[in-house]
């Protein structure tokens, strides 16, 4: 396909153009991931597909194949959905905090008929799309410093707030903090960034004083000295460390990873996964896997930046941030960095609702990049 | 909100946007790298730490209890091992809900209430992730039906142990004792260094005997199994390379006889009392029986508090060691010390005394059974007469005779290796100077008494099995042994003991005079053992019970109810002119002693007789010529119902 073909008014819009512009290195990397957590996941099982390896390949495939179908709806329609979406995730943020489903102390889970819903997932992607839908219709010297930025403000602060509320601390500071990146991407003021760090640096100790729960303390405590509590918070954070240790430079082999297998590792599929893997597959595993992340991440940032509108500049983007931050909270946490918080290693993790949300992000993205050269203007969307 | 469409301002935009995305990409990346970072540290440098840390996790160290030495009698028949024993574990932890779990099992395996309510008891008690044996002996159904639920029923574990088992139940319960489970006190009294083996699930210690007295030798030490387990301590693997084999305990063998030992039993059928046999030339004991006797096996498995009950409140006692730890007057087998007493001051054994059956003496009257009329020591031993003995004794005092029986091992407690003795009492002026300040004088008075063995005087079946093996072997202070060896380490013979300073001539006379209790005297017919030429010697002996007060009806007070009659003992040994085995008997309130100990006395004696070859020759050989030859080797005619009545 040439640039003239693509060019030819109309020839952008046909179905086996938009699919061939689809960006098959980020599918191909996303299945990379997604094909060695199948592995791990198989392999932590004891070499069985049940009960998650075999789910974690179906729930891709499927989610494979709504995402390209996704990737070719038109960007306007992105656009136009992108309050609905933020709307329909908060209403839902609202329900959990009353009627919702609760696990182990926390209320995270909605139930619609058979389907169990976690909305602070589904949020995450409306937030990206509100605000770059947001932000395309602002001024420059407007996303600079003003009050505008109030809205950004509330669209950001209403389900960081309802999820911490739940409470679920990890995914609250995640909204957060991939609002706040979107914030400064679509040009707040240097100097207002810098004023908000120091307001983080002054408000995180009052927060952590009055604001947490005992046990939420006990884990940031703990993350510091894991020894000083063996049985109780600091178990996992050493055992984690005892499964990345151990794996050396080659790892114990597939099957073979005594940490998991003999469950000496809390929460082995889901968001210990990537010290399962650390543990099996060595230093050159995690090398691997690590380097395929960061692929992921230029990959997303790329399609933002050859963008020609800024909303799909923008919601390209934040999927980039929420991945990379999903990422790196997960790995830090899984080597004892920082505090255990329920932040799934993205793609790796076995568990439904992320790796769907993950998904639709990806599909965004893809269709970001499929529609780059498209016009995207307020109030005149297909729908709108 | 219109959308700009001015140029300038969309790249403005689009410029900072992708500034600040470069930027983001480098952070990001930034954070990879240190991710990265940490890796290298963690899987790199510090690799082998973590190994380290990994393996300790993996691998545990389970403690194999080591099989417990086994008890062998003089001929190497086991009287006590090991047999396999199927049971479960049950290792708590915080999350168990342990009554789920019991009731889980109850519907697998047998457990009555009053079990169940033992075991939340202990499993209480237990110290935490410490298993607890929750069910033993299992069968191989039960242990394989639960081995088969095993995932239904977390921390619970079933393995295959060993326990004790004695295969002759009764007849040695006594002396070897028996094992149970370790009390918090066994723990505590072992001091801080308590062998950790002491706290594996079922572990039993000895208790008793000579199980309590030899634990540490038949222990062993504890071996180590290299186990792989997973985080709820649950065996997943095993490792045999980095097994640690146990240190079996040591055996032991005794120098009882076991065909000797079962017949003694069974002969005391439901009679209480105590027989006690020793090879009089080695000082080895072959027989020591406590009778009635108890099922060792019982305290193995945990007696029930009725069970216990039960064993407890029997009048005749069967918990309690009667060959050693009780103590009773000797009667009239204490006339043979006095006479070598008497002998030994210068006493004409010729000399005559006329037995009324009553004697007028320092303002009372002293009795006899009946009216012997003239007789010499010879007789007065033969037909064991009182009065005879009254005066035998008033004329050498007490601290003669009291010097003789000590020599003759009364009045002390012999070290067989076994605790719990008594050490009985053998008085004289001394005694009576310690033990009563306010009447410290021995009055002649108390003397004649002393002479037929009445009185202070005190002592146990042991003592008196020692007092007539030294008599038989007329030579040496023979020592009692009960252990032969211990491993490989065999213990001093009895026979390495010091010389009897009696002259021989005495003891012979004794010697003879004993024969002739059993040939014609007060044991005669009820001495016999029938086995032609080989006889026995004896004495018999009547101890006033403790509860007896004078009004048990007949002589020897050997009619009335059975807690107030008498005591019955025969002292033995056999054969009479060449002695090789001598022994004890006691009957507790068996009345008369010829009566109701020498018949016990001589069935006991066939056996350890009919065992030995050299005394079987003797027997054998008048036999007629032409039928087929006997058996020989001793065990084939021992104890068995084919030997001659």
């Amino acid at each position: 396909m040439t640039a003239s073909a693509i060019s030819r008014p109309g020839e952008r819009d046909r179905l086996i153009v938009k699919l061939g512009q689809i960006d098959w290195l980020l599918c191909l990397l996303l299945s990379a991931i997604a094909g060695i957590g199948a592995v791990m996941l198989y392999s932590i099982a004891g070499g069985s597909w049940s009960p998650w390896a075999g789910r974690h390949l179906i729930l891709y495939g499927v989610c494979f194949a709504l995402m390209i179908a996704m990737a070719t709806v038109d960007l306007r329609v992105w656009f136009a959905m992108a309050y609905p979406v933020y709307g329909l995730g908060l209403l839902m943020l609202a329900a959990v905090a009353v009627v919702g489903h609760s696990t182990m102390g926390a209320q995270r889970w909605l139930d619609v008929g058979p389907i169990r819903i976690q909305p602070s997932e589904f949020i995450k992607v409306g937030l990206v799309m509100a605000l770059a839908r947001f932000y395309h219709g602002l001024s420059a010297d407007r996303a600079r410093w003003s009050w505008w930025l109030l809205i950004p403000a509330a669209l950001i602060g209403a389900p960081a707030a309802l999820v911490a509320h739940q409470p679920d601390l990890g995914t609250a500071v995640l909204i957060a903090a991939t609002g706040g990146v979107m914030m400064i991407l679509a040009g707040l003021s240097l100097r207002a960034v810098g004023v908000g760090l120091l307001a983080m640096g002054a408000g995180v100790p009052l927060a952590f004083a009055f604001v947490l729960k005992a046990y939420q303390r006990a884990r940031l405590l703990t993350f510091l000295h894991p020894e000083a509590d063996r049985s109780g918070a600091g178990y996992h954070i050493i055992q984690s460390e005892i499964a990345l240790g151990s794996g050396g430079l080659l790892g114990k082999g597939l099957g073979l990873g005594t940490q998991s297998q003999l469950n000496f590792l809390p929460e082995k599929s889901t968001d210990f996964i990537f010290a399962s893997m650390a543990e099996e597959l060595g230093f050159l595993g995690c090398a691997t896997v690590l380097a395929l992340y960061a692929a992921v991440i230029v990959v997303t940032l790329r399609a933002a930046v050859i963008s020609h509108s800024h909303f799909g500049r923008l919601s390209a983007a934040g999927v980039a941030i929420t991945f990379a931050l999903c990422v790196l909270i997960n790995g830090a946490m899984v080597m004892g960095l920082a505090p255990v918080v329920g932040v799934p290693m993205p793609l790796l993790s076995f568990g439904g609702t992320v790796m769907i949300t993950m998904m639709a992000g990806f599909a965004l993205v893809l269709s970001v990049r499929v529609h780059r050269y498209s016009e995207v203007t307020s109030g005149k969307g297909a729908f709108v | 909100m219109e959308s700009s469409i001015f140029l300038d301002e969309v790249n403005e935009r689009q410029g900072l946007f992708q500034r600040r995305a470069f930027l983001l990409g480098g952070l990001a990346g930034g954070g990879l790298v240190a991710l990265g970072g940490r890796l290298i540290q963690l899987q790199l440098i510090e690799s082998d730490r973590y190994q380290l840390l990994s393996e300790h996790n993996q691998f545990q160290f389970v403690l194999s209890p080591p099989p417990r030495g086994l008890i062998l009698d003089r001929e190497g028949v086991v009287l006590a091992s090991n047999r396999p024993d199927f049971r479960l574990l049950l290792a708590k932890d915080d999350t168990m809900d342990v009554e789920a779990v019991l009731a889980n099992l109850a519907r697998l395996v047998n457990l009555d209430e009053a079990h169940l309510q033992r075991l939340k008891d202990e499993i209480d008690d237990a110290p935490r992730k410490a298993p607890v044996a929750i069910v033993e002996d299992m069968t191989w159904e039960e242990f394989s039906r639960v081995n088969v639920r095993a995932p239904e029923l977390p921390g619970v574990t079933a393995d295959m142990g060993e326990v004790r088992v004695y295969p002759f139940s009764g007849a040695f319960a006594h002396v070897i004792g028996y094992v149970a489970k370790v009390s918090a006190q066994d723990v505590t009294k072992t001091g801080p260094n308590a062998d950790p083996i002491m706290l594996n699930p079922g572990f039993r210690i000895g208790k008793q005997g000579v199980e309590k007295a030899f634990d540490l030798d038949l222990r062993g030490k504890a071996g180590a199994r290299k186990v792989e387990v997973d985080v709820k301590g649950r065996v997943v693997r095993q490792d045999p390379r980095g097994d640690i084999p146990p240190t079996p305990g040591a055996p032991i063998r005794l120098t009882l006889d076991a065909d000797v030992q079962t017949r003694a039993l069974e002969v005391f059928g439901e009679d209480s009392g105590a027989a006690v046999m020793m090879d009089c030339r080695s000082g080895d004991i072959l027989c020591m029986l406590s009778a009635p006797s108890f099922d060792a096996n019982q305290f193995v498995k945990g007696l029930t508090r009725g069970e216990y009950k039960a064993l407890a409140e029997y009048d005749r006692k069967p918990l309690f060691n009667k060959a050693l730890t009780a103590t009773y007057p000797p009667g009239s087998t204490f006339k043979t010390m006095v006479s070598l007493a008497a002998l030994g001051h210068g006493f004409d054994p010729g000399r005559v005394y006329v037995c009324n059956r009553a004697w007028s003496w320092g303002g009372r009257v002293w009795h006899c059974d009946k009216a012997h009329g003239a007789l010499n020591m010879h007789d007065a031993i033969r037909q064991s007469c009182d009065i005879y003995f009254y005066q035998a004794a008033l004329t050498v005092g007490p601290d003669a005779i009291a010097a003789t029986a000590r020599q003759f091992g009364l009045g002390e407690a012999h070290d067989i290796g076994i605790p719990g003795q008594k050490p009985g009492l053998v008085p004289d002026s001394d005694y009576k100077r310690r033990a009563f300040p306010r009447d410290p004088v021995w009055h002649a008075g108390e003397t004649p008494s002393l002479g037929i063995g009445q009185g202070y005087v005190s002592v146990n079946a042991l003592q008196l099995c020692v007092m007539a093996s030294r008599l038989a072997n007329g030579v040496t202070a023979l020592r009692p042994r009960l252990v032969q060896s211990i491993g490989d380490v065999a213990q001093p013979s009895g026979a390495q003991a010091p010389v009897l300073t009696i002259p021989r001539a005495h003891i012979e006379f004794v010697q003879s005079a004993m024969a002739a209790v059993v040939a014609s005297g007060t044991a005669a017919h009820y001495g016999d053992i029938g086995l032609g030429p080989v006889k026995m010697a004896g004495k018999t002996g009547t101890a006033q019970s403790h509860n007896y007060t004078g009004g048990g009806a007949g002589a020897h007070g050997a009619q009335g109810a059975w807690a107030l009659r008498d005591h019955a003992w025969f002292i033995a040994f056999a054969p009479h002119d060449d002695p090789r085995y001598a022994m004890s008997v006691l009957v507790e309130h068996g009345g008369f002693g010829a009566e109701a100990a020498a018949p016990k006395a001589a069935q006991i004696m066939r056996v350890a007789l009919l065992k030995d070859p050299q005394v079987r020759a003797r027997i054998t050989q008048p036999m007629p010529t032409g039928l087929p030859p006997q058996m020989s080797g001793s065990a084939a005619g021992g104890a068995g119902p084919g030997a001659p009545t």
